[in-house]
């Protein structure tokens, strides 16, 4: 590995988890006290690999370092590095809950005509209720992840071993997994609290036919929630890593796996589509559009074809970037 | 007992405030992070660079230290500089030093009937 790169990899891993604001400030002292040690130990001489590695050891292990310049650093249930990113995803979780249920409240109150003030008494139940187990889990999972995290950060003592830097395309923006999560909560507050919202209306007597079971939708709750529970973990780990690691792409895969399985089960074995529904619909399309008629009679299996699709391309994406990065630092190691 | 590990723990609870102290005290006129660090081991006070850099950023937060990047030369380097803040608050801090480390070594030679009382 050429020298400069082995810098990079070493002010790559102490800055990673810095905050935005400090990261590139600190990526700048920190070449600069490195440049200004070399120069003490090299003088003149240009500096060899050999003297990089002192240097770098010298200046302490990138997790050690990265701690000392992370003012909430110390042994927290939540420490430093990962706070910063569990204050993200709380406000993300917090924010998506409380927006979806307000979404839902409203969908519920305009369909049943329900009085407003036992309404409103209604939903501050179910957003409180919401809100706990959401903020619960958050924190319960952060503090799963820190206290895990730090074996794995320490793990690289050797200037040699530190992950590369990674280029745009093995990077993940912040936005990507900030999205996923706001879509996968709003998704499932709304589809718990008022999956009526997927209805159909037939104009001739003015009456809603949902397209869902109500009864098994709400029986099977703890199935719903799991499903965003999952996004969340595979989100979150995207979130703190920030490029695609052998971590994340693991996570994405054991996420993605029991998603998919989660959805064939519930949707296969579950009477999730109200019949109601399928029947009306394939009596609305009869002789030419009997083709259509039969779409909705296998309405379940439409639903579970664009989930596991959404799972299998992001599983893809996953393993195909989390492989180039992996070329990435292997090409590093053999230049050495 | 392992005597070294307890005397360099005690050593670096020592060192903790007074290398504040003296940080403060030598960056009434600015300089970059390494050019303290050596100037501190010439004088016989030893300190890591690993240590400096997070204890001047953070005296930075505080408000007691200002910085500005200093891009003319030859490489780009951080000045860090006292503010008058931090130039009010070493002052007193000072002063308590000088109380306190000459009571602490009156008391570790026994001459305890030496020390002034304020009250």
């Amino acid at each position: 590995m050429k020298y400069n790169e082995m810098i990079e990899r070493y002010i790559y891993a102490v800055t990673k988890n810095l905050t935005p604001k400090t990261r590139s400030d600190v990526a700048k002292e920190l070449h600069s006290i490195i440049s200004d040690m070399l120069d003490e130990r090299c003088g003149d001489v240009l500096p060899t690999e050999h003297d990089v590695r002192v240097v770098l050891t010298e200046l302490g292990k990138p997790a050690e370092l990265s701690e000392k310049y992370n003012p909430d650093g110390g042994k927290y249930l939540i420490g430093g590095l990962y706070y910063t990113k569990y204050k993200l995803v709380l406000k993300i979780v917090l924010i998506s809950v409380a927006f979806g249920m307000s979404l839902a409240g409203i969908i519920t109150t305009i369909m049943e005509q329900n009085i407003w003030y036992i309404a409103l008494a209604q939903w501050f139940g179910t957003v409180f209720s919401g809100l706990t187990f959401a903020f619960a889990f958050v924190t319960i999972l952060f503090s799963f992840f820190y206290h895990k995290g730090i074996k794995i950060d320490t793990q690289s003592d050797s200037p040699d071993d530190l992950p590369p830097v990674p280029n745009e395309k093995t990077t993940i923006s912040r936005w990507q997994p900030i999205l996923g999560i706001v879509i996968s909560v709003v998704f499932v507050v709304v589809f718990l609290v008022a999956p009526q919202i997927f209805c159909v209306l037939f104009t001739e007597n003015g009456e809603f036919i949902t397209v869902f079971n109500l009864e098994t939708i709400r029986s099977t709750w703890y199935l719903i929630i799991f499903f965003a529970v999952l996004g969340i973990i595979r989100e979150s780990v995207k979130l703190i890593d920030g490029r695609y690691t052998r971590r994340v792409m693991n996570v994405s895969i054991v996420t993605d796996l029991l998603s998919a399985a989660l959805s064939f089960w519930w949707l296969t074995n579950k009477k999730i589509i109200n019949p109601e529904f399928v029947r009306r619909m394939t009596e609305l399309f009869i002789g030419e559009d009997e083709a259509i008629g039969r779409v909705f009679a296998n309405f379940q299996y439409l639903f579970l074809g664009v989930i596991v699709f959404a799972l299998v391309l992001d599983v893809i994406t996953a393993i195909i970037k989390s492989l180039k990065y992996a070329e990435n630092s292997e090409n590093g190691i053999m230049h050495a | 007992m392992n005597y070294d590990e307890v005397v360099s723990g005690l050593i670096l609870e020592l060192r903790r405030g007074t290398l504040i102290l003296l940080v403060l005290n030598q960056l009434k006129k600015p300089m970059y992070g390494y050019n303290l660090v050596k100037q501190l081991e010439e004088s016989g006070i030893p300190i890591e660079a690993n240590t400096l850099y997070p204890l001047m950023r953070r005296l930075e937060s505080q408000g007691l230290l200002k910085s500005e990047w200093e891009t003319g030369g030859a490489k780009p380097r951080k000045y860090y500089a006292l503010t008058e803040d931090g130039s009010i608050v070493l002052e007193r801090v000072k002063k308590h030093w000088y109380e306190f480390s000459e009571n602490v070594n009156l008391l570790l030679e026994g001459r305890e009937d030496e020390i002034q009382r304020n009250d």
